[in-house]
């Protein structure tokens, strides 16, 4: 029983490695326990030698440790370019969304080439009858009365059409009143287009002043070939007035202040 | 319609009007031409094709008053109502 006890630290003892002191550290205790754990430790040593001796030995492994390497540069490179590559795409990405907004006309934007002369030379597509709601709304603390003066028109695309709204100032003191529209269906909105309004720009009235105030817009005929608009037969414009401040003046839509 | 779509900031995008904007006509010196364009479209239902007559009238009225800017009525998209130089006729046709 002793003996195994004397040869089992010998071995131990004979590779200076770290496995070393644990095995002769560990507990005082059943010597049963001690012998088993250095046999562990002790086969496991034994396993480790014989790899690093190989590792050791070697072309072949330097070779395959240059190729892991020259692999992982490979593999680094393209990942970097395709970082670089994503952050290139998302700052591209805006001239080239407005483009496409612009082309299939998608969340109400201006589509292009719309000018005044298509006004004068527009026919008006006489099957296609489109019922225009008229809505008018004050901000709070705005006094004046603001209404349309009928509910809705009937109109066809290509066709010129004249509203009106009445305002009128109840109090005693000169109000100035800016104004901005709205167009539901909003996709219809870039159809819709006002000659001549009153929005936009600071009106002022008088006080117990009751003015009208006209819009002359139209209907893009295009509207009519737009597959989109196929279901759309009521469109309703809405106006909103604002109390304007003394020199206020609202951004006018594509209009440059000078 | 408007609601299959929902790309987040969906909205609508006012475009200023391509002439501008009506001076207030403070002194109703077309009231009586904006009257007979009302009830005329009262009396027709709101269907704006019968009334572009009084609708170019009214815009004449505010054409000549200083109330709008001088146009030719072609711009306005009143082409069809306007009277050729020789016959007085066509004066009322429409398309």
């Amino acid at each position: 029983m002793l003996l195994p006890l004397l040869l089992r630290p010998s071995l131990c003892g004979s590779r200076a490695s770290v496995l070393l002191p644990g095995c002769v550290r560990t507990l005082p205790g059943g010597a049963a326990a001690r012998t088993l754990h250095c046999q562990t430790e002790d086969f496991l040593r034994r396993r480790l030698p014989a790899r690093l001796v190989a590792q050791s030995r070697g072309r072949k492994w330097r070779s395959q440790q240059d190729e892991w390497r020259t692999r992982n540069k490979t593999v680094l490179t393209y990942i970097a370019a395709a970082g670089v590559g994503m952050i290139g795409l998302s700052y591209a990405a805006v001239p080239l969304y407005q483009l496409y907004c612009q082309a299939s006309g998608l969340g109400g934007t201006a589509v292009a080439g719309h000018d005044t002369d298509q006004v004068a030379t527009m026919t008006p597509v006489k099957e296609r009858v489109i019922k225009v709601t008229f809505n008018a709304d004050t901000h709070a603390s705005m006094q004046w009365n603001f209404r349309p003066q009928q509910t809705e028109i009937f109109v066809v695309p290509g066709e010129t059409a004249l509203a009106f709204y009445r305002a009128k100032n109840p109090t005693d003191k000169p109000i100035i009143g800016i104004s901005t529209y709205n167009v539901v269906p909003f996709d219809a909105g870039q159809y819709f287009n006002k000659i001549q309004c009153f929005c936009f720009e600071e009106q002022r009235l008088n006080p117990h002043e009751e003015v009208d105030m006209p819009v002359f817009f139209y209907i893009d005929p295009e509207f009519d070939e737009d597959p989109r608009m196929a279901r759309v037969e009521t469109i309703t414009l809405s106006y909103t007035f604002f109390e304007a401040k003394e020199g206020q003046k609202l951004p006018l839509p594509g209009y440059s202040y000078n | 319609m408007s609601t299959a779509m929902n790309f987040g900031s969906k909205s609508f995008k006012p475009r200023a009007p391509d002439k501008g904007s009506f001076p207030l006509d403070h002194f109703g010196e077309c009231k009586a031409f904006k009257d007979t364009f009302m009830k005329c479209l009262r009396d027709n239902h709101f269907d704006n094709s019968k009334c572009r007559l009084q609708s170019k009238d009214y815009l004449e009225c505010r054409m000549d008053h200083q109330l709008m800017a001088k146009e030719p009525l072609e711009k306005l998209g009143f082409r069809d109502l306007m009277d050729p130089p020789p016959s007085q006729a066509d004066k009322d046709s429409k398309p």
